[in-house]
């Protein structure tokens, strides 16, 4: 297992382990805040707008430069609309355990893909992506909606749910087209 | 007899605006049939930002259209005329532009 998926398969563990204790306490309050799960979209959204940044200094492929923009771009939307829908509901996003195993799983990360140049780089950050936007869209129909009480920040995060959903699509469409390392590296 | 000589002089049907609503990361409808002389405006309902773009022959674009805005294109060229999202790939539409 590459480093990469190791790190989405960790996140994803951190974030199943959150529906399975929460089915477990069933009849106990939510497992997460609105608070709570408003910090959650916004440092998920924060990881890969820094991911895509970083990507961008470090690509030589037009096309992969291309989708690192429209990380940045989109994700920046969605935060700027989680923002002002936390304002308009006076909600202040609250840190807990799932952000802190995100930005845990996204240090290790970015310290895997900082060792890499080239066509090396593209295939690992485009990997790390489609495993990255599985594990949130996971969270969203796991964890996340289902956890979240106020009917407009569960609203905002169904329709961020395609863009996610896209976004995997766009990047494993990518993936397919650097091909494998052993037909494309020098 | 004078709506028959404007039918024949072409001039018997005005250009009319369709309105393509960009929700959910699809085009809707994705395909459209227009008559030369219509306009199309796609209207973005997404959080995320889009584009229509002409992937043919002939180029236009809307630009970038974040939540809420509209851009537009006069159908010239009949014919179908495929175009896409630059910033989503994977986001497709297709006009099929008649006689007018």
């Amino acid at each position: 297992m590459s480093r990469s998926r190791y790190q989405a398969a960790l996140m994803v563990a951190a974030l199943v382990g959150v529906t399975s204790l929460r089915a477990q306490n069933a009849a106990a309050a939510p497992d997460l805040s609105d608070p709570e799960v408003a910090h959650v979209a916004v440092t998920a959204n924060g990881i890969d707008i820094d991911m895509a940044k970083f990507a961008q200094t470090r690509t030589h492929n037009a096309a992969v430069k291309q989708f690192a923009q429209t990380m940045i771009t989109d994700h920046s939307a969605v935060n700027a609309q989680a923002a002002a829908l936390a304002q308009k509901l006076g909600v202040t996003p609250a840190d807990n355990a799932v952000s802190q195993s995100l930005q845990s799983g996204a240090k290790q990360a970015r310290a895997s893909l900082e060792r890499l140049r080239g066509a090396a780089f593209d295939r690992a950050y485009l990997d790390r992506e489609v495993a990255y936007h599985q594990a949130v869209l996971d969270a969203i129909d796991k964890v996340l909606v289902p956890t979240t009480e106020n009917a407009e920040l569960r609203k905002l995060l169904t329709d961020v749910r395609p863009a996610i959903a896209t976004h995997l699509e766009h990047a494993k469409q990518l993936r397919g087209q650097l091909g494998s390392p052993s037909r494309t590296s020098k | 007899m004078i709506v028959w000589l404007l039918v024949l002089l072409g001039l018997g049907r005005a250009p009319t605006t369709h309105t393509v609503e960009i929700r959910g990361m699809e085009f809707h409808p994705a395909v459209l049939t227009v008559a030369a002389g219509d306009t199309v405006v796609w209207v973005n309902r997404d959080i995320v930002p889009h584009t229509a773009t002409a992937t043919g022959g002939t180029k236009w674009d809307t630009g970038q259209l974040t939540q809420g805005q509209a851009g537009r294109y006069i159908a010239h060229a009949r014919g179908t005329a495929r175009y896409a999202c630059t910033l989503h790939p994977t986001m497709h539409g297709k006009l099929i532009i008649t006689n007018n």
